[in-house]
């Protein structure tokens, strides 16, 4: 049994080495994605902590490798919100599209819309996972911001925004928040190893393993029919439109027409909402306008993403 | 279960503890568990097929203790072909039978009497089956040919039969070599699990780091070739000629590795082929085991080279084509076979097929002359023009692939289909053909320095390079387990 002791010490004295070794070698090279803390503050809004700057990390090799700021709102950008009403101020509502974490925040759409439009401040109201009842939320939540502001454009995207018909803190994502997780992060190798999918390969084998010993399970109902689905994401638009009434002089819906229903549209033009269709914009382009590692937009789609809204937005401010 | 799996690290250390714990004087014991293992680590796939192993087991085990007590000729031979037909049967049903079927109306369709609807089945090929069947067949003729004693030991024979460090993809192992070891007493000892363990980190780093990571880059290219500039697609076969090694020496080394921690020897599979100075040199690098299987049981019962030039050039020729075959039931194998056996004949016929037989280039001082650059960097090549067809999924992909390498004879942006730096592939391609240099002479020791700094750097730089290279959401599985 000695031989078998000795390697047991080997490999203990290894690994920890090796651990180390490694949690040095991936903070070094910043391997690892920072992500900032996030909070429901006292409005019920969740949103990040103000104050964090940090890097958001795409892949093993650090492929996408951008700065973020997290303001004293709690939203990432160059701009501090401080809307009066001597400034024209655009404000951009919506998830990680607008929030822009894989993109330098001196590169977002937002700073590619002041570019294009002198004296403006755009206003970027961006969170990852944002849905409609978050966005609509927010706005009632700092109302008497909003009223100062001179446009706000939500973001919609269909079907994802609409799961729910009214807005109700969100305690799943901030589960990340509590100490267990917390410590995790502590080792940027841990995070390192989540982001680049070890993790959840070592989680879904447990998982599996765990699911073969326990029951089957009975079988799931039928899934509800296409259209039945579509009549509820409708009619949570309906409910949540109602609940949240938006100024229509100065709210426009951002959306892409191609992943949008026509009775989408229908129902913003029956409560007077108007909206931008960005989708032929970046439908015309002939180069790609998403990133390869993700569907977010890469920087020529956030170009013409700021052609279009500030164009948009010009000719409303002017009226 | 696979050997890059989470399932298999929870596997190994449980099995090796059990293994060890029972104490090396209880042989019988240990064997029994490493039968329950493998049979675990098969059945983990697909239990059905277990039924497959155990009958090929049975049907040997009995075959060879008939041999051992029939001493007529003829009956002997009978038993033989018992064991060969059945092995054979069972290979040619899951393996060839919708080949041969297809094959058989295409031929009729050619010549204008189409056969309609064909008898092809829908049937999976069991994994392993073209692995332990072969190690199987070289008991019964070992014996047969009375150079092994028959075991009287079934649980020994069956354990050698589905032993899981090589049950599913190699070495094949010979029952001269192997059977032995599992009847007999195993030691404790230290180093041994120690070179295990690194040749386990060795390996794979060989399948994560290259052999997945390329195989993005292979498949897109491979899927897209008609879009592609002519250098783009020599990258694209080069790469795949770098994917394969990584995968199947991969494998192979960690089969090695895991056999040293249960305290058996398996024999080597791979001896850095690529750096090989003719194509004779590499076949006696490459798939070492499968090699010396087709030259012990097929290429010398034909006669070998001992019956003239004309029969040793038509053994070579069935050696070639034969394990072009074994690989797969596609035309596009056979093809590849009858390629190399062209590339060997020249060699066969000027007497330089065993030029480079026991020595390693940069045999002198360490650095290789520019005539053995030159020779390597040939040889490569063509081999890695002849992966086109090992990896093509038919003759028409094959050849429109290859000649779209000279026909459009210019380079084109090539962008990673993940968006990932080309770079990054050069660095480390150039990484390890520098390291793989540097280890040449012994593919047991990967990691071979005598400083324990350097073996903890080398092995930390390994790991490092794993989880650079780690990619999620990929098919990991080996490339040779479909054959």
């Amino acid at each position: 049994m000695r031989p078998l002791l000795h390697l047991a010490k080997k490999l203990i004295l290894f690994t920890a080495v090796t651990l180390l070794v490694l949690e040095a070698l991936v903070r070094i090279f910043h391997l690892y994605k920072d992500t900032p803390a996030r909070f429901v503050d006292a409005r019920e809004v969740e949103k990040w902590r103000p104050g964090q700057h940090g890097y958001a990390v795409t892949g093993n090799r650090r492929q996408n490798f951008s700065e973020y700021r997290i303001n004293a709102s709690g939203y990432n950008s160059a701009r501090e919100y401080t809307p009066d009403a001597d400034t024209l101020e655009i404000a951009l509502v919506g998830d990680s599209f607008i929030e822009g974490f894989h993109q330098d925040y001196q590169a977002s759409i937002g700073r590619k819309m002041e570019a294009r439009l002198p004296g403006v401040q755009v206003y970027e109201y961006g969170y990852a996972g944002y849905d409609l009842a978050d966005e609509l939320h927010l706005l009632q939540a700092y109302r008497e911001d909003f009223q100062n502001i001179d446009y706000t454009l939500i973001y919609l995207k269909f079907p994802d925004d609409l799961q729910r018909s009214t807005y109700q803190v969100s305690y799943d994502r901030l589960r990340l928040e509590t100490g267990p997780y917390r410590l995790l992060k502590m080792s940027k190798l841990v995070v390192y190893l989540q982001n680049i999918g070890l993790m959840s390969a070592a989680r879904n084998a447990v998982s599996q393993g765990m699911a073969a010993l326990r029951p089957t399970p009975p079988p799931a109902g039928p899934a509800p029919a296409p259209e039945a689905q579509k009549a509820r994401y409708l009619e949570n638009l309906q409910a949540l439109l109602e609940q949240y009434p938006v100024d229509t002089t100065k709210t426009a819906f951002l959306l892409d027409s191609r992943n949008a229903p026509e009775e989408v549209l229908h129902i913003l033009g029956q409560q007077g909402i108007a909206y931008l269709d960005y989708g032929p914009a970046l439908a015309g382009s002939a180069t790609p306008v998403t990133l390869i590692y993700d569907q977010h937009w890469n920087d020529h789609g956030r170009e013409i993403l700021a052609d279009t809204l500030s164009a948009w937005v010009a000719l409303r401010l002017r009226r | 279960m696979l050997f890059n799996s989470f399932e298999f690290f929870a596997f190994l250390p449980l099995v090796f503890l059990l293994y060890w714990g029972l104490g090396v004087s209880r042989l019988r014991s240990q064997n029994i568990l490493l039968l329950v293992a493998s049979y675990i680590f098969y059945g983990w796939w697909d239990w059905r097929f277990l039924s497959l192993i155990l009958f090929s087991t049975l049907v040997d085990y009995t075959v060879g203790l008939l041999l051992g007590r029939t001493q007529a000729p003829g009956r002997r031979k009978v038993l033989l072909w018992c064991s060969i037909a059945v092995n054979l049967g069972l290979l040619g049903f899951f393996k060839y039978y919708n080949f041969f079927v297809d094959s058989f109306a295409d031929a009729f369709s050619f010549f204008g009497y189409p056969l309609g609807e064909t008898w092809t089945l829908n049937i999976i090929l069991p994994v392993g089956i073209s692995f332990y069947t072969f190690q199987t067949l070289s008991y019964t003729i070992d014996v047969y040919r009375r150079q092994l004693e028959p075991t009287r030991d079934f649980i020994a024979f069956a354990a050698f039969v589905s032993f899981f460090p090589q049950l599913v993809a190699g070495p094949i192992e010979r029952a001269s070599q192997l059977l032995p070891q599992i009847a007999s007493p195993r030691k404790l000892r230290y180093g041994q699990w120690v070179d295990g363990l690194l040749l386990i980190l060795w390996g794979l780093f060989k399948k994560v780091a290259i052999a997945d990571s390329l195989g993005m880059i292979v498949d897109d290219i491979f899927a897209h070739h008609t879009e592609q500039g002519g250098l783009v697609l020599l990258m694209g076969a080069v790469l795949f000629g770098f994917q394969i090694y990584g995968d199947f020496s991969g494998y192979s080394d960690i089969a090695i590795g895991t056999a040293k921690l249960f305290g058996i020897e398996l024999m080597s599979n791979f001896r850095f082929p690529y750096f090989s100075r003719n194509i004779s040199e590499f076949w006696h690098r490459w798939h070492i085991s499968l090699s010396t299987w087709f030259r012990d049981y097929l290429y010398i019962p034909l006669g070998g080279s001992r019956l003239g030039k004309g029969k040793a050039l038509r053994n070579i020729f069935i050696i070639f084509l034969v394990s072009g075959f074994w690989h797969g039931a596609n035309w596009t194998f056979l093809i590849w076979g009858g390629i190399h056996a062209c590339l060997y004949v020249p060699l066969f016929i000027g007497g330089q097929n065993r030029s480079f037989v026991g020595s390693v280039i940069g045999e002198r001082n360490g650095w290789p002359t520019l005539r053995e650059v030159g020779q390597t960097l040939l040889t490569f090549l063509l081999v890695s023009l002849a992966w086109i067809y090992f990896r093509a999924p038919s003759l028409a992909e094959a050849n429109a692939y290859l000649g779209g390498i000279f026909s459009r004879w210019e380079w084109t942006p090539y962008h990673h289909p993940m968006g990932y730096r080309m770079w990054d592939y050069a660095v480390l391609l150039l990484f390890f053909v520098a390291y793989e240099y540097g280890i040449r002479r012994d593919e047991r020791r990967p990691i071979p320095f005598r400083s324990r700094l350097l073996r903890w750097s080398v092995a930390i730089v390994l790991l490092f390079g794993l989880l650079l290279f780690y990619q999620s959401g990929t098919d990991r599985s080996f490339i040779y387990f479909q054959f």
